[in-house]
């Protein structure tokens, strides 16, 4: 166990530097000066002499990246030439935003997959099971995008719930509940996406563990059907529902901005949209950095995590 | 190996049913809804359908009607004949980029499970520190960067960005089919690696490449539909189904035809091809082959 | 009736017929027998007999779809054919209980042994969680896995094949059962621990005065511990009696197959063990007559056309079904 949680280490750290050179990497690969192209072809000689000392641009390359490093190392992402804020804080003031409604939307999803998965799989191709197995399958196909215009068109218009303007978000620490309610929306619909994946794998996983041999031994030992299911069922037929948890909430950090941008929410989605379409490339930089490691750190914890449940995966 | 013949006594002439799963009919009605609207794409021009693009100020957004099946648009356009359209854009950039994410992917993913090796393990290492990048958000960035845009630009980015994946699905597959008796019989006979890569490992990854490809089509018209939101698929007026909902949002009460009618051909579309695709991997029973 | 007083299991007439794709599978048929307490019985037969269906039959655990069950099973007088669920459930663990045939399959994977043994004492009896513990350690003990306080805290994974299956016997002891099914208990395991395993299970019967029921395909197996052999092929008894008279006094040719199959110490070196030829019958396609016929080498056309009820032979309680019986001179092996 001690040196797998090792191994992943050196490998969790092999790819944030790799991920670091390519972030790095995301400006020079663009046409041009790079002075112009961060400070837009308007800044003043002064302001692009202060970036060219600053990235140092005058040493080689790979000198420049290690500046940068260091600079990243210290928390340092830049400061943004369009609105003259620094990366980092822009990034630590939207990033909660995005945790919120990620915390939100799993926890929704889940209380929604697993009993629905453990009621489909109790009777597999039962009516219930094709009854939720038709559904899952059909919000598979129903991008966010259609899922938000929809839950705007029908709920939203009609019950008078804040639905866009960044006005209208509301951060928790002010007022919890006008939080929660702008939260609602784009919670429920990161959720629905979730809950497919989730319902879909474990349902299946389910059917496969309970035809296994240890299940008919739980059985023979005369414990409920309700036991069976959550005490020797649940738990080996969880790997992939995890699996699929990490890679998903991972994607909700990359793909949350369709929600954000939709709904006006001003988490790291809306800002990378915003910092592209304003050509603030320091502030895309710091964004890309942040959720590509947030990703990598999503996904390595929930290998740990997938570690400690089954305890045969880390023997192998 | 006692216990392997023992659990079959049990198990599998009960459960398992040698037959293949049917694929239904219902998988015959998405291929029909698919091949519609391929066919609808091919030919809009000839098809006798409104200009997509003129503006009829007379009528801005009315309802469905006999002379606008689907009613118009915020500036009387027909939405009938852009969804018609816009299924050209759909279309494209989901075969397309998949066409590359295969083409590039699948001999890549053959050659290293079936060369194994040194080539394999730098081959998977690289595919896998790429798969670690959040693929949505380069492609983002790169297509915001790399101006102006177009449908071929998004086909080629979204296809590179899919590659990594493809690689992933078809090692795994072409691990799993050669460990077989057939594959090892074919080697011992001498046959060429050429004819071991063609004629016995690709018809068997075969049918899991072709329902996974069906999802990733799926997946990259979604993909599309979420570009077109954020301005950075084709560019208006150009109809495409993701640019049709975009362009609802702002009218969604007062026309709530224009978002609902392409977001139904989007959904269809995508519905059918990923009934088709699970289909088609429970058919060819794939499933334990973990993808 | 008296039967059901002083047997504690009382087989009669059983059958398991699977729905299958391919049609009705027979995978057991007609099968009678009785189980006194404090008794060993075997059930001898080759991988596809019905043995397992049936053990599991007997327990009520067979799949709960596409199957049907017909007879009578009285297990200390309850009746298990056709009872609901939640009614074999109480007697799941504390009348009957089975130690199943893989280790490695049976035990959950992801779940400490401690627990698993833990959880028939604590649902099933209702003890504290500290007494289950307690109990559950000597458990181990009584089974024979040292230090049990260290083991009570591992995962399957963590032992040995040998381990495991003690681990199985322990939790299948837990609930007390008057009635243990041995389904193949060693048949994934070493030879060197196969005995160990089968001796221990023969220690514990007269211990905790238990009947045993011991499912194999080997007769080296059954051979010194069970009082009574039946034996099945293509789910029926084709012959059934003491294990002294199916060894010695034997009257079907695929007992006989079956002796001569298996390896004996009185052979000598080198000795080529007689294979018996064909395979099992496909249960989807049964002939009407004898099953064995086509493998048998005395086999006539009345054989293939007319299945051959079990009738009495000269002992008590043996019983064989065959139209060209072996000749009872013959005094075979040792």
């Amino acid at each position: 166990m001690v040196r797998y949680v090792i191994r992943r280490i050196l490998m969790l750290i092999g790819i944030v530097f790799i991920i670091s050179v390519g972030s790095f990497y995301l400006i020079h690969l663009l046409p041009g000066n790079i002075t112009t192209i961060i400070e837009g072809p308007g800044a003043s000689p002064a302001n692009q002499a202060k970036l060219y000392k600053l990235l140092g641009l005058d040493r080689p390359i790979y000198e420049q990246y290690f500046v940068w490093l260091g600079n990243v190392l210290h928390g340092n992402l830049g400061t943004s030439f369009i609105s003259q804020e620094s990366v980092a804080s822009t990034i630590r003031a939207a990033l909660p935003i995005d945790l919120e409604m990620i915390f939100i939307s799993q926890v929704l999803a889940f209380a929604a997959a697993i009993p629905m998965a453990m009621r489909s799989a109790r009777k597999p191709d039962g009516i219930i099971d094709r009854i939720f197995g038709a559904g899952s399958f059909t919000l598979l196909s129903v991008p966010p995008f259609i899922v938000i215009i929809l839950l705007v068109l029908f709920i939203s218009i009609k019950l008078g719930i804040p639905h866009t303007g960044v006005s209208t978000y509301v951060a928790f620490t002010s007022d919890w509940i006008a939080n929660l309610e702008s939260m609602a929306l784009p919670a429920v619909t990161l959720a629905i996406g979730s809950f497919v994946v989730y319902f879909r794998v474990l349902r299946s996983d389910l059917i496969a563990t309970l035809q296994e041999e240890f299940i008919t031994m739980a059985r023979s030992k005369g414990i409920s059907q309700r036991r069976i299911m959550w005490r020797h069922a649940f738990r080996p037929s969880s790997v992939a529902l995890l699996g699929a948890a990490g890679v998903n909430i991972g994607g909700l950090l990359a793909g949350g901005f369709v929600v954000q941008f939709l709904l006006a929410i001003p988490g790291l989605g809306y800002t990378l949209i915003a910092a592209i379409n304003q050509n603030d490339y320091l502030l895309v930089q710091g964004i890309v950095f942040v959720v590509s490691v947030g990703v990598v750190l999503i996904n390595f914890i929930f290998d740990f995590i997938i570690n400690i449940v089954d305890p045969r995966i880390s023997r192998e | 190996m006692s216990n392997v013949a023992v659990s079959e006594e049990q198990t599998s002439i009960v459960e398992r049913p040698e037959k293949k799963a049917p694929l239904g009919p219902l998988f015959w009605i998405c291929v029909g809804w698919i091949a519609l609207n391929f066919l609808g794409a091919i030919f809009a021009n000839v098809l006798p359908l409104q200009n997509p693009l003129y503006q009829d100020y007379a009528s801005i957004n009315v309802g469905p009607s006999l002379h606008h099946l689907f009613g118009t648009d915020d500036i009387g356009r027909d939405i009938f004949s852009r969804i018609v359209y816009g299924s050209r854009v759909s279309i494209a950039v989901g075969f397309g980029a998949m066409f590359i994410g295969f083409g590039i992917g699948t001999p890549l993913g053959m050659l290293a499970a079936y060369r194994r090796g040194r080539f394999d393990t730098i081959m998977t290492s690289f595919m896998y520190i790429l798969l670690a990048f959040p693929a949505i958000i380069a492609t983002i960035a790169i297509l915001s960067f790399w101006t102006p845009r177009s449908l071929l630009k998004i086909i080629i980015v979204i296809g590179f960005a899919s590659v990594p994946l493809v690689y992933r699905v078809i090692r795994t597959a072409t691990l799993a089919v050669s460990t077989k008796d057939y594959i090892i019989a074919a080697k011992v006979q001498g046959a060429t690696d050429r004819r071991i890569l063609l004629k016995e490992l690709l018809p068997n990854i075969a049918p899991i490449g072709v329902s996974f490809l069906l999802i990733g089509v799926a997946t990259v018209i979604a993909l599309e539909g979420t570009l077109a939101f954020l301005g950075l698929s084709v560019s208006p007026p150009t109809p495409s189904w993701g640019n049709m909902i975009n362009e609802s949002r702002t009218v969604l009460q007062v026309n709530p035809w224009l978002a609902i009618f392409p977001s139904l051909a989007l959904c269809l579309f995508l519905l059918s091809l990923n009934f088709i695709g699970d289909r088609l991997r429970n058919h060819f029973d794939v499933t334990e082959v973990k993808l | 009736m008296s039967d059901a007083v002083h047997e504690l299991l009382v087989v009669k007439d059983l059958s398991t017929t699977f729905t299958t794709m391919g049609g009705p599978l027979p995978a057991v048929s007609d099968v009678s027998f009785t189980l006194a307490r404090n008794e060993t019985i075997g059930i001898v037969g080759e991988s596809g007999s019905g043995k397992t269906v049936l053990s599991r039959t007997i327990m009520g655990l067979q799949p709960r779809t596409n199957v049907t069950v017909t007879g009578s099973v009285l297990l200390n007088g309850n009746e298990m054919v056709g009872a609901t669920e939640s009614f074999k459930r109480a007697l799941w663990g504390t009348e009957v209980a089975m130690v199943f045939q893989d280790p490695m399959t049976s035990l959950n994977p992801v779940m400490r042994v401690g627990k698993q043994i833990d959880e028939s004492l604590r649902v099933r009896l209702g003890m504290s969680k500290q007494d289950a513990k307690t109990r559950a350690i000597e458990l181990l003990e009584l089974v024979g896995i040292p230090s049990p306080a260290q083991r009570y805290m591992a995962y399957p994974g963590q032992l040995s094949g040998g381990m495991r299956q003690r681990v199985v016997i322990a939790i299948a002891l837990a609930g007390s059962p008057k009635l243990l099914m041995a389904d193949e208990p060693t048949t994934g395991l070493d030879v060197t621990i196969q005995a160990q395993i089968l001796n221990l299970l023969d220690d514990l019967k007269d211990r905790l005065k238990m009947s045993v029921v011991l499912v194999t395909h080997d007769l080296g197996v059954v051979a010194t511990r069970t009082s009574r052999i039946v034996v099945m092929y293509a789910g029926r008894i084709v012959e059934i009696g003491s294990t002294r008279d199916v060894f010695s006094r034997h009257r079907m040719p695929y007992t006989r197959a079956l002796l001569d199959s298996s390896p004996k110490v009185s052979n000598a070196s080198h000795t080529r063990l007689v294979a018996i030829p064909g395979r099992p019958p496909n249960l989807l396609q049964l002939s009407a007559g004898c099953s064995f016929a086509p493998r048998c080498s005395f086999a006539t056309d009345k054989c293939h056309k007319e299945r051959p009820e079990l009738q009495a032979a000269d002992e008590p309680g043996h019983a064989f079904a065959c139209w060209n019986p072996l000749p009872t001179t013959m005094e075979q092996q040792s």
